[in-house]
């Protein structure tokens, strides 16, 4: 029997009025939440003194497509975009492979000592950035790790609180029968892990992929801190020469911005099929 | 012959190994020395000089230590219950097998996405007073809208209306979540003839009380340390109407090079979002429901 | 079981086509700076020396940099300049967190208010041995006023990058159009009053204005500056110990009031448009709707281009004091640098007329015989902001090393509180923004 419920509990076959209304809510609310980037794609194609004229300008004509190649041929967007990908699959990888593990001792085995280091785990997402960059700084100063990609990878293979906690929970909400029968039949730890509860877990590790894709691709203040030759820098970094001390550079900055957010959309888009797959409950047999 | 409990036991700290040795490594230096810093007075220039309780007297005595807190609270109470409405909604609309959800979902996604300095510029001139959408929008139907950022009544609002376009990140949690529903709960309620109210309140609801305990606490610790909006789009004014927590730390660390007060600040606010948390953690044992959970 | 696999493939063959089309996308000409996997500090051992230098240029700006930094390379092929670019505020974010580590740049930006700061926590190398040694430097090239800001306690530490007195700009079209006279240099306060309201038209009988007399910069503190030294006050005493008697003095009062008054009396100023934006956030000059506007020269280059305007460009009005102020940036050594040599020679070439005969294509160049020999003395705009330079008065922070931490934040409160209520009473808001200035530094006073 194939999942085919949604939330709302309705069935296979429901159609009609009830399809009309879910399309109408969604164009609405979609409408309201494209209007910030209607407005930045529209500001991207004017000429730099056209883009805060009042009254606004809606629909610039003509639009200014140069202003692309332009923006992105500032800078060396093509490097930042390669050094942005490296560091964002690195993380990707690195949260995957720990906060798996990690998250599902915390979520299924009992030990002594565990709410204390899940409360440690917690905490260490409470204390706010500015302070323990400094430190951080100079701990990777001293590892030599300064102006290399390794601050910004290498913690990701150590898990990360956010990812830790989010699948732990996930993980509680998986009824335990199938990993009972799969350690009945004899499989420790980590084959469980691998050959039962990953696999139907997708929405979750692809929340995680999302998220981690997102963070590092938007990451500004730890790139900053961390790299200094500018051959190094991440599009986040890029994107802020736009941002003069006095000046903003509008058009540039709104191209450039639409075109960085771009591969982000894209694994969202992609990675999101996985939600409709949903958990493929195939009858227990025994 | 190990028992199984302790077999268990040993495979449990096996599995955080590697969230504990990075811990070690990442976490817990920087965090003691934020700690040892509280108590020292240091310009980031030469070294650090122990001047004990110096800090947290200040801190009592401080005028924007109270603004910046209050601020800071006022914004959190008021986000995070819509947020968790909102992104449920969300979730809800797009977890429907129509065709063409999946653009759907980007759309809402996309603007939490485009997250970061340019987003909130974007905003900045939105609400522009002079010629920004909101205000022409608003005049288009007569209104004079107000100024916005520059006016200290309307400023914290101001952002807090920014924010709301974030709600996909919440979308996205809550959707995995509701994805953990197994369809047979409500199958099995349909036969039993229960409409669509009662099918939400009885078994949505109660199956991912999980997701948003997780949610919640997600929401409440990184909504106290709002930082990049209100630096960007208002710098704490005006009259420090956005004095955020973070910003103030922010701003005494690197503007009067007053790192040890920043770090007393610092933990102050770690302990406050902690103690936030266990209470919210605490409560969950009244209305979370863990289909899976062994203890 | 399988059916997740579905997506991955996709994702997988989208994330490879995305790193290969980044790999082919065109990079600019900048020459090709060394992609350090290992830390650039540290001995050259054999090979060459490599020099960071860090700056909060951003974009454009960076040009000259590069440019500077290649010439420099090619008479000097024993050093590699590494350049390190931050754009606005977070460059001192990451300054900061850098000296905190004992890792800095070994040649260092830093903004004319902030030298003071930076030179008491020793972060500086002095200057003075360099400059009169054998490869020394003559300071006497540079236009008056350019050497002053790089020095501190009588010990020079910075050289000058660049540079902006304040002025303002008016546009020619609009003057045309409602056929007033173009300002002329030696106007008073009155004769800006004056033309200001000449110019504040509603032209479309809406009842509300169109075109607005000038376009002041809201809340910026340092170009507040201009109005205090021009009505012949000070924010603070000589000596740099009090505020009380200067920050709330009968000059300041009548310099605060006559600017609100702009703003919410006379109108002729548009209000701001966001009090967080350098400047106020205004853009009524650049669309063509401000007749005049009060600022530096940095957004000179697209006002020439823009469409809007026909530039025009005239010295500061005089109050009681013809005068205007200077704004400017240094490079200085890092104190703890390890290739001092290479960091002066590299600072010598950049501030030097090498350095210079860059940046006259750029902005203006801090050299008088580079200022001279390209015709920018003359030219009937930038030698306007050049001979602005004759009309120095100095500026707060030059009397104490906390400016950042005193007065600016209490400057900036009297300025917000002023414009965002015009009921506002001029006289106490200033002894208020005293007040909280002494308190301010009298705490750093004790600490020292």
């Amino acid at each position: 029997m194939r999942a085919s419920a949604n939330s709302w509990g309705w069935g296979r076959g429901r159609r009609g009025a009830g399809q009309v209304v879910i399309y109408l809510l969604l164009c609405l609310v979609a409408a309201i939440f494209l209007l910030p980037l209607f407005w930045m794609v529209s500001s991207s194609l004017k000429p730099e003194w056209q883009v805060l004229a009042n009254p606004p300008v809606w629909i610039p004509t003509p639009p200014r497509w140069a202003n692309y190649r332009e923006a992105l041929t500032y800078l060396p967007f093509g490097r930042y975009a390669v050094n942005t990908l490296i560091i964002s699959l690195g993380a990707i990888v690195g949260h995957l492979l720990s906060c798996t593990i990690v998250a599902y001792g915390f979520a299924r085995l009992a030990a002594p000592g565990k709410g204390f280091f899940f409360a440690l785990l917690l905490s260490t997402l409470m204390l706010p950035y500015p302070v323990t960059m400094v430190p951080l700084f100079a701990l990777f100063n001293r590892l030599g790790w300064i102006d290399t990609f390794l601050p910004l990878i290498v913690p990701a293979f150590f898990g990360n609180a956010f990812y830790i906690f989010l699948l732990r929970q996930f993980f509680l909400t998986l009824p335990p029968d199938l990993e009972d029968a799969a350690r009945m039949d004899g499989a420790n730890t980590l084959q469980v892990l691998r050959h039962v509860i990953l696999p139907i877990s997708t929405p979750a590790l692809a929340t995680v992929v999302i998220f981690t894709f997102q963070a590092s691709w938007n990451d500004f203040l730890q790139p900053l801190i961390f790299l200094q030759n500018q051959s190094n820098y991440t599009l986040t970094l890029g994107l802020n020469f736009f941002r003069g001390s006095f000046q903003v550079n509008w058009a540039y900055l709104m191209a450039a911005s639409l075109v960085v957010v771009l591969p982000v959309v894209i694994v969202f888009f992609l990675a999101q099929r996985l939600f409709i797959q949903g958990i493929a409950m195939t009858g227990i047999k025994g | 012959m190990m028992s199984s409990r302790r077999r268990e036991a040993i495979t449990f700290y096996l599995t955080i190994s590697p969230w504990m040795i990075g811990f070690l490594a990442f976490t817990l230096a920087p965090m003691a020395i934020a700690l040892y810093l509280g108590f020292t007075r240091w310009d980031l220039f030469g070294a650090p000089k122990w001047v004990g309780l110096d800090n947290y007297m200040r801190m009592l005595a401080d005028p924007l230590f109270a603004q910046s807190l209050k601020v800071t609270t006022i914004y959190t109470l008021v986000y995070v219950p819509l947020e968790m409405v909102g992104g449920i909604s969300l979730a809800l609309l797009v977890n429907q097998k129509v065709r063409g959800v999946g653009v759907f979902r980007t759309i809402f996604y996309l603007p939490s996405v485009l997250a970061g300095v340019a987003y909130v510029v974007l905003w900045m001139w939105i609400f522009n007073p002079q010629g920004g959408l909101l205000n022409t929008l608003l005049g288009a139907a007569g209104i004079q809208g107000p100024r916005w950022l520059i006016d200290p009544r309307w400023a914290l609002p101001s952002l807090l209306l920014m924010t709301f376009w974030g709600w996909g990140r919440a979308m996205v949690l809550y959707l995995a979540g509701l994805q953990g529903v197994p369809p047979e709960l409500y199958e099995a309620a349909a036969i039993d003839g229960a409409g669509v109210r009662a099918k939400f309140w009885r078994i949505t609801v109660p199956m991912i009380t999980p997701t948003i305990l997780f949610a919640l606490i997600l929401s409440i610790i990184s909504t106290f340390q709002t930082f990049t909006s209100a630096f960007v789009a208002t710098n704490g004014g005006p009259l420090d109407a956005t004095l955020f927590y973070v910003l103030y730390i922010y701003r005494q660390a690197f503007q009067y090079f007053r790192m040890g007060y920043a770090s007393a600040l610092a933990w102050v606010l770690f302990l406050i979002i902690m103690a936030l948390t266990l209470v919210l953690f605490r409560s969950g044992q009244f209305w979370v429901h863990y289909e899976g959970e062994r203890e | 079981m399988k059916k997740h696999t579905s997506a991955v493939w996709p994702l997988l063959c989208l994330l490879m086509a995305f790193t290969l089309l980044a790999g082919c996308a065109p990079v600019p000409a900048a020459p090709a700076l060394p992609a350090a996997t290992v830390p650039a500090a540290g001995p050259a051992e054999g090979s060459k020396i490599i020099l960071r230098v860090g700056t909060g240029d951003s974009g454009e700006g960076l040009t000259p940099h590069q440019e500077i930094i290649s010439r420099f390379e090619q008479a000097n092929p024993d050093v590699l300049v590494q350049l390190e670019a931050v754009a606005g505020n977070d460059y001192y974010t990451r300054l900061l967190t850098q000296i905190a580590a004992k890792r800095p740049p070994d040649i260092i930006q830093i903004g004319d208010d902030a030298v003071p700061m930076f030179v008491e926590k020793g972060a500086l190398l002095p200057l003075d041995d360099l400059i009169k040694g054998q490869d020394g430097l003559d300071t006497s090239i540079y236009l008056p006023g350019l050497a002053e800001p790089g020095k501190w306690n009588g010990v020079q530490y910075l050289l000058p990058k660049d540079y902006s007195p304040l002025g303002v700009y008016f546009n020619k079209k609009i003057f045309d159009q409602f056929k007033v006279e173009y300002p002329q240099d030696g106007w008073t306060w009155d004769d800006l009053l004056a033309t200001a309201q000449a110019l504040t038209q509603d032209t479309d009988g809406d009842g509300k204005t169109d075109i607005w007399g000038v376009q002041l910069p809201a809340s910026w503190t340092s170009g507040f500056e201009y109005w205090v030294a021009a009505s012949g006050g000070r924010l603070i005493s000589e000596d740099g110990k009090q505020f009380a008697g200067y920050m709330d003095s009968p000059e300041m009062q009548t310099a605060l009031k006559f600017y609100a008054d702009l703003y919410n009396v006379h109108k002729v100023a548009p209000p701001p448009a966001d009090l967080a934006m350098w400047g106020g956030g205004n853009t009524e000059f650049d669309q063509g709707k401000a007749a005049m506007r009060l600022f530096g020269r940095w957004p000179q280059a697209g006002y020439k281009t823009n469409p809007n305007i026909d530039l025009g460009v005239v010295g500061s009005p005089a109050g009681k004091e013809r005068v205007s102020v200077l704004f400017w940036g240094g490079f200085g050594i890092a104190a703890n640098s390890e290739h001092p040599e290479a960091a002066w020679r590299f600072l010598k070439f950049y501030a030097g007329e090498e350095g210079a005969a860059v940046w006259k294509d750029w902005a203006l160049p801090a050299v008088k015989s580079v200022a001279d020999s390209s015709g920018l003395s003359k030219d009937p705009i930038e030698g306007v902001w050049i001979s602005e330079l004759s009309h120095l008065a100095p500026r707060a922070y030059v009397s104490t090393p906390f400016w950042g931490q005193t007065a600016d934040p209490a400057l900036r409160k009297a300025l917000e509180t002023v414009l965002i209520d015009p009921t506002a009473d001029v006289a106490v808001v200033l002894k208020a923004a005293a007040a909280e200035a002494q308190k301010a530094l009298d705490e750093q006073m004790a600490q020292k």
